[in-house]
């Protein structure tokens, strides 16, 4: 199944570019990748560890700020920029981590909220070294080039990324260290006193999440050209994300991607037709309501259920019962009456 | 591996729950933890196990000091437990749940699948030998509350602990799972296997243990085979307040 919706996945993102009938359309397709990455990185965090982190949004804002920093003020080549970046705020999510992971549930939810606003408050006021709210300029990469064609490169940039986390994801998933990380999800206790080390489990599955929402912020800031704090540090970000996530699902690979095509093309959507006014914002909180009371597992597990459902129903009707099954059930009636 | 421990003491606000706990439990038996409601012993399960720091004292198994050190150094060291208020993971599968105290032991061995033949395997076989094998594909939500302490003790046993604290094993279980419990301990503990148990069933307690240890208010007040325990003045008093 993940190798079949992976194929799917990665023709679309290379037929797209081609699809795409004007620049706008591929420039909202680059945001709607920039989320899909953004999701993917946020899970390695809610979706393993159930760690809900609303601070996600702050951590592509510093990839994209250090890349751009690192470009205008210490002179490095842009993808380079990006790669230093990316291993910096790595770095610096072990201190964070190292603070926040120490609370669960809300406390959690809190602290991450906490640094958003901490950061948004630093790099408005340090405008010598940010910009401040004057926003900082970051140089494009490929000084030539022309738009549609700048918008087709970072597509499949954001697509390679997204492919990658998404690897990287599959990969946890199925080992031992996504196993502890699942078993801190379902009860941290528990999972520590089979000899999980929980903490250092958290921390690590952190600084990965960081790292990838750092490259992610950081391809933005090469794509787009110009940061500014109130966007970048905005609870906004990682609320999206997370709503994102919990829509497609939180447990599934492919959900957060899912959530973010349906989430990104309807703020694209309501962005275009409502211009700025709040009404996005209006719709986006009724989804996530929506979502959280009939959908508490997201879209792809609830469709899921649906399909097995029905199939079921299909199978009941005509299924032949063997005089062997019949024997297995009825021992196991037995023994469970046992219990 | 002796498990021992001197002076433990843990206050919580003005409750001493432990106080000044010295205790030694037989290595290769069958050892009980006995005493009223709110003598310690969950408190002195939940410090030797790393749950909770204790404010003074000492806690060694096999001369290694365990005392304050984390639940997973103390499961690693070789103690495994169970909880009172059975803890399974509710949307793990059974085989899952007992996957998962499967331990890494570094980076390469982490990243290996979780779904390795051999353990898979080796999960399945303690799921058989506790009798829920049928279950192996079920989520642990779904499970009855019997199934689940099996399934949690199948877990502790997946981690190959030598030590294993049981947390009122009988609680809330029918008296046919109970016989069982009882004798899988007794089998489990003459494959090598040291067991601390607190139970309030005392049939339970009397059939099964080599060696008692009773509390009262925070410490122990007698200690010995259940024979001796059974004619013990103090112990009666701390029961029944005679």
């Amino acid at each position: 199944m993940p190798l079949g919706a992976g194929l799917v996945l990665v023709v679309a993102i290379l037929v797209f570019p081609s699809l795409a009938p004007n620049p706008y359309i591929l420039s909202s397709g680059v945001i709607v990748l920039n989320w899909a990455v953004l999701a993917t990185a946020w899970n390695f965090v809610g979706g393993f560890t159930g760690y809900i982190s609303l601070g996600h949004g702050a951590l592509a804002g510093l990839g994209g700020y250090a890349t751009g920093l690192l470009i205008t003020k210490a002179g490095m080549p842009s993808f380079g920029a990006l790669i230093v970046a990316a291993i910096l705020i790595a770095a610096l999510a072990v201190p964070i981590g190292f603070a926040a992971l120490r609370v669960r549930g809300a406390s959690f939810v809190i602290v991450s909220i906490a640094l958003v606003l901490i950061l948004l408050l630093v790099f408005q006021s340090w405008s010598s070294v940010t910009g401040g709210s004057r926003g900082l300029v970051v140089p494009r990469p490929f000084p030539g080039m022309l738009r549609p064609e700048h918008h087709r490169v970072f597509f499949f940039l954001y697509g390679g990324l997204l492919v990658l986390a998404l690897l990287t994801w599959w990969l946890l998933d199925r080992s031992r260290f996504g196993m502890g990380l699942k078993a801190i999800r379902e009860d941290e206790d528990k999972a520590e006193s089979l000899g999980t080390p929980t903490f250092a489990y958290k921390l690590t599955v952190f600084v990965v999440s960081a790292a990838f929402t750092a490259l992610a912020g950081g391809l933005y800031a090469l794509w787009f050209g110009d940061l500014d704090p109130v966007f970048q540090f905005s609870v906004l970000t990682g609320s999206y994300i997370v709503l994102m996530a919990l829509l497609g699902g939180v447990r599934n690979l492919f959900g957060p991607v899912l959530g973010a095509i349906v989430v990104g093309v309807a703020l694209e959507y309501f962005k275009a037709e409502f211009g700025s006014s709040p009404l996005h914002l209006v719709t986006t909180g009724l989804l996530l309501a929506l979502v959280v009371m009939f959908m508490p597992d997201g879209v792809i597990p609830s469709v899921t259920a649906l399909v097995q459902r029905l199939r079921k129903r299909e199978q009941s009707s005509i299924r032949e019962v063997t005089a062997a099954d019949l024997a297995e059930q009825r021992k196991r009636d037995r023994e469970e009456a046992n219990t | 591996m002796t498990l021992t421990t001197s002076g433990l003491r843990k206050a919580f606000g003005g409750v001493v729950a432990l106080d000044g706990a010295d205790v030694e439990f037989v290595p290769g038996k069958v050892n009980a933890l006995i005493g009223p409601n709110g003598s310690g012993k969950t408190t002195f399960f939940n410090c030797v196990t790393g749950m909770i720091k204790p404010d003074a004292g000492r806690i060694t198994y096999g001369g290694k000091d365990l005392t304050g050190r984390a639940p997973h150094v103390v499961a690693r060291a070789g103690v495994g437990r169970t909880f009172q208020l059975c803890r399974v993971f509710p949307r793990m599968t059974a085989v899952e749940n007992v996957l998962a105290a499967v331990r890494p032991g570094g980076l390469v061995h982490g990243l290996r699948s979780a779904h390795r033949r051999a353990e898979i395997e080796r999960a399945h076989g303690w799921l058989t030998r506790l009798g829920i094998e049928h279950l192996a594909g079920a989520e642990a939500r779904n499970m009855s509350w019997g199934q689940q302490k099996l399934l949690e003790l199948a877990g502790v046993l997946m981690a190959e602990p030598n030590t294993i604290l049981l947390d009122e094993p009988a609680g809330g279980v029918n008296p046919a799972l109970l016989d069982r419990i009882g004798t899988l301990v007794r089998d489990l503990n003459a494959e090598g296997r040291t067991f601390v148990i607190v139970e309030h069933n005392m049939d339970l307690v009397m059939s099964i243990s080599d060696h008692i240890v009773v509390f009262d208010r925070g410490r122990p007040i007698a200690a010995g085979p259940p024979a001796e325990i059974r004619a013990d003045e103090r112990v009666l008093g701390a029961y029944l307040g005679v």
